[in-house]
């Protein structure tokens, strides 16, 4: 028999918000059933129902045609429903087998000691089963976040989980690693399990879902076979309107040259890369996660002391590791890749996380004149159509796209002359996405230097002037616009050709 | 083109915010603690009662702000109590030797400011836990108190310098105008200077206040420092009040401080809190314990009731965090 979850006419309300109305949603065993949305369009909630974190309002949720109550989240792994979080639940310290035991260990017989290697053959049976490869033994820390996420999913299954609910798996995935995944996938999916793969990403959904829904404002919009839908379709019914498309404007870079790198070094980083950024130019740096670009970028922002060769800004050559109070008083900014961990300040207000770096702008005779940085605030939060209730909403509360916004709004006094991304639409939806593209070209045309770390290649094309490829920390190659080579580029990343 | 079909709902903004509801509710539980009080023993409400009560509770105020700025930094500071000794005692043996009250003032608050610039350091610079720091400090500053007074009270005779602590005006006593100053001094700087949106960068996300260029490693020193500059205020003010110097004074004060700045509804981890909060904690921290005392509560019980107090807030915080993360 075919397993199957439904859930029908599920509606759920917040205080006067109709977050979920009437939504029908049925995932069937040996199926992917793709769930996309803006942010706020209610898939997490209508997971978090699923899981046993919120109560539904309305509507009854069948297994197998049979009515479930899902009242905490120990009934939805009872049902064998589980929850792969993006925020990992692993334990570090820990063997990989320890983690998938975790609370259920195997004992020698009656003796209160641990069957270690009874535990380990049981896990790698299951990996065996999965075609995948990891060590039962290794302590998880050592882990990527691709075999983070393996583990998790192994743990589930080896506790009888029969519908996987993943969300967002591959937005820290680099390419090798979101391959393996979709292996794993194939397999399970062979083994009769059931997935909710909820993602922004068509290409990904398009090659593994059968299934897709698209869920905006609370409710279902469309839910189709993949084979029966495209992925116009499902973009153009997320938002609700033609996709406004980010199209590149055509530019002459004559700008003089903001920041110069030369054979620049770190020992198991990066190796004699060299590149210059004119003001008003936006270079991207891409690669697989691990070519050391971050490293490079952290560097030129002086976090990192541990160079050798030469960082030219403005014709100076800086100090290494000089921090990123002097950085940013030379009239550097950075956008890091990680929002939640060194981008916002989360019980801040929005109007605070964008005044803090030019700060000092707004003082007078030792005090903040607090209706200059108002203006400077307003007129952030209109140039990057970021969208608040107020600028003293708490920032914490904002969606990731409009967080986003903010990390660059700070961004945009008129001093700063070079500005360092790392993935600067990791983890965001399309609407924000081509807002922040925009927000970025703006930059460039007033005249700032774009230095941009990016591992998603369609974005590298679409924004880059210049690209530069790189692989185990050395520059593969060096493209100008118009003479990008998508799959050379790939293949430059994936390290073809150095193959000794 | 603009976009606006795909507007993230926005979230209903409260009326009134958190903290502001958290005022209300002190200002409630002052009043009805008050009249509880008054009911339970007639001396409460006279004009003598309130200034010793106030005079009572003007070194937790000091210290609480301190504590304030520190705690909104996302630490914490267990040496103040032992500070408080250890300036004094700088204090009173600077003042004996030169016979200059002006001398005695700087050489106190000198002595705290060095003792949290100790803290600074280590859990600014170095990184090392706050906790652990102001534990270690806690214990060093006592130590060198009682050394200084050879672990023995000394008289203090000198008129200016036990003004601000001793002198009344009528049943006002003069050090409650002075710590409004500060108040309002500390306000400023928290909420109109470029330091004290440092603090909150710092107490709200250390790595982004680092990468931002507002070196919050630099913001952590001073907030200790000015902790200890409190502690040396402090001093001052408790040795005009028994006009001597003792080296077991300020015991328990850095409990006393965390309560009333937690009961003032500054987060335990950081960046959320205000100095007006703290300044009704200390009020309803104070009317309690002084409540107590007037109602002739066996002094046994007082520290098993701030006990109390402490865990019954924390656990309310929480919980009510709880409700509001589902």
């Amino acid at each position: 028999m075919t397993r199957r979850l439904d859930m029908h006419g599920i509606g759920k309300s917040f205080f006067a918000t109709r977050a979920l109305d009437n939504v029908d949603f049925t995932c069937i065993a040996g199926e992917v059933h793709a769930l996309v949305g803006l942010n706020g369009a209610g898939k997490s909630t209508l997971m978090k129902i699923l899981g046993g974190v919120y109560q539904r309002d309305e509507g009854e949720i069948l297994i197998d045609g049979q009515t479930v109550e899902i009242t905490a989240p120990a009934d939805a792994g009872r049902h064998g429903i589980a929850m792969i979080h993006q925020e990992l639940s692993l334990i570090n310290e820990l063997t990989v087998a320890a983690n998938i035991f975790l609370g259920r260990e195997i004992r020698r017989g009656r003796t209160p000691f641990l069957d270690k290697a009874g535990m380990a053959r049981a896990v790698r049976a299951q990996l065996d089963r999965f075609g995948l490869s990891l060590d039962p033994h290794k302590p998880v820390r050592e882990l990527n976040s691709g075999e983070k996420q393996i583990v998790e999913i192994i743990r589930a299954l080896m506790s009888d989980a029969w519908l996987i609910v993943m969300d967002e798996p591959t937005s820290a995935l680099s390419e090798e690693d979101k391959e393996m995944l979709f292996d794993f996938i194939r397999r399970m999916k062979a083994e009769g399990i059931a997935i909710i793969y909820i993602s922004h990403h068509m290409p990904e959904i398009f090659s593994i879902a059968e299934q897709v829904t698209v869920m905006r404002d609370g409710r279902i919009v469309l839910s189709e076979r993949t084979g029966e839908t495209t992925e116009d379709a499902v973009i153009k019914s997320m938002t609700g309107a033609e996709l406004d498309q980010f199209v590149k404007p055509h530019k002459q870079i004559t700008g003089e040259v903001v920041l110069s790198v030369e054979d620049l070094s770190s020992p198991g980083k990066y190796e004699g890369v060299s590149l210059d950024v004119h003001a008003g130019e936006i270079v991207v740096l891409t690669g697989l996660r691990g070519c050391g670009a971050p490293d490079l970028a952290k560097a030129v922002f002086g976090l990192d002391p541990d160079y050798t060769g030469t960082v030219r800004y403005m014709g100076r050559t800086l100090t290494p590791g000089r921090g990123p109070a002097v950085a940013v008083r030379q009239g550097m900014g950075l956008v890091t890749e990680n929002r939640d961990k060194n981008g916002i300040l989360p019980p801040l207000s929005v109007r605070d996380n964008i005044a803090l770096p030019f700060l000092e702008k707004s003082v007078t005779a030792g005090l903040i004149d607090g209706a200059r940085v108002d203006g400077i605030v307003d007129k952030a939060i209109r140039d990057t159509s970021t969208k608040t209730a107020s600028p003293a909403q708490e920032i914490r509360f904002l969606s990731g796209g409009n967080k986003q916004k903010i990390c660059f709004s700070r961004w945009l006094d008129e001093d700063l002359k070079l500005l360092i991304l790392l993935e600067p639409t990791r983890g965001i939806d399309v609407h924000a996405k081509a807002d922040i593209y925009r927000i970025i070209e703006d930059l460039a045309e007033r005249g700032v230097a774009i230095l941009i770390l990016s591992y998603e290649i369609d974005e590298v094309l679409m924004l880059g002037d210049r690209v530069l490829t790189l692989f185990e920390g050395r520059t593969v190659q060096d493209y100008s616009y118009p003479h990008f080579d998508k799959d050379r580029m790939l293949a430059d990343m994936a390290g073809a050709g150095h193959a000794t | 083109m603009t976009m606006s079909t795909a507007a993230a709902p926005a979230r209903p903004r409260r009326a009134m915010d958190s903290l502001t509801q958290r005022y209300l509710v002190l200002v409630g539980l002052i009043v009805i603690a008050s009249v509880g009080f008054g009911i339970a023993n007639e001396n409460f409400y006279s004009l003598a009662n309130i200034g010793i009560l106030l005079r009572s509770i003007a070194v937790l105020f000091l210290v609480s702000m301190g504590m304030t700025f520190i705690m909104l930094t996302g630490g914490i500071d267990l040496s103040v109590g032992s500070n408080v000794a250890f300036a004094g005692g700088v204090g009173v043996i600077a003042l004996t030797a030169t016979d200059s009250a002006a001398l005695g003032f700087v050489a106190a608050i000198l002595a705290g400011m060095a003792i949290g610039a100790i803290n600074g350091v280590f859990i600014g610079r170095l990184r090392l836990s706050a906790f652990m720091v102001t534990l270690a400090t806690f214990a060093l500053a006592r130590g060198l108190a009682l050394v200084i007074y050879d672990a023995d009270s000394i008289n203090v005779s000198n008129a200016a310098f036990l003004w601000l602590g001793g002198q009344s005006w009528g049943s006002l006593p003069v050090v409650i105008p002075f710590v409004a100053l500060v108040f309002v001094a500390l306000s400023v700087l928290l909420y109109r200077a470029p330091f004290g949106r440092d603090v909150y960068a710092a107490g709200s996300n250390f790595n982004t206040a680092f990468v931002l260029g507002r070196m919050p490693q630099r913001t952590l020193v001073w907030v200790y420092v000015l902790s200890g500059a409190l502690a040396g205020l402090s001093a001052i003010i408790t040795v005009g009040r028994v006009s001597s110097g003792q080296p077991w004074t300020g015991l328990y004060l850095e409990f006393d401080a965390i309560t009333a700045v937690i009961l003032g509804g500054t987060s335990l981890f950081g960046g959320r809190g205000r100095l007006l909060g703290t300044i009704l904690g200390v009020l309803l921290y104070g009317i309690i314990i002084n409540g107590l005392v007037l109602t002739g509560t066996n002094p046994y019980l007082q520290s098993l009731i701030k006990g109390l107090i402490l865990l019954g807030v924390v656990l309310l915080d929480t919980l009510v965090q709880r409700r509001k993360a589902q």
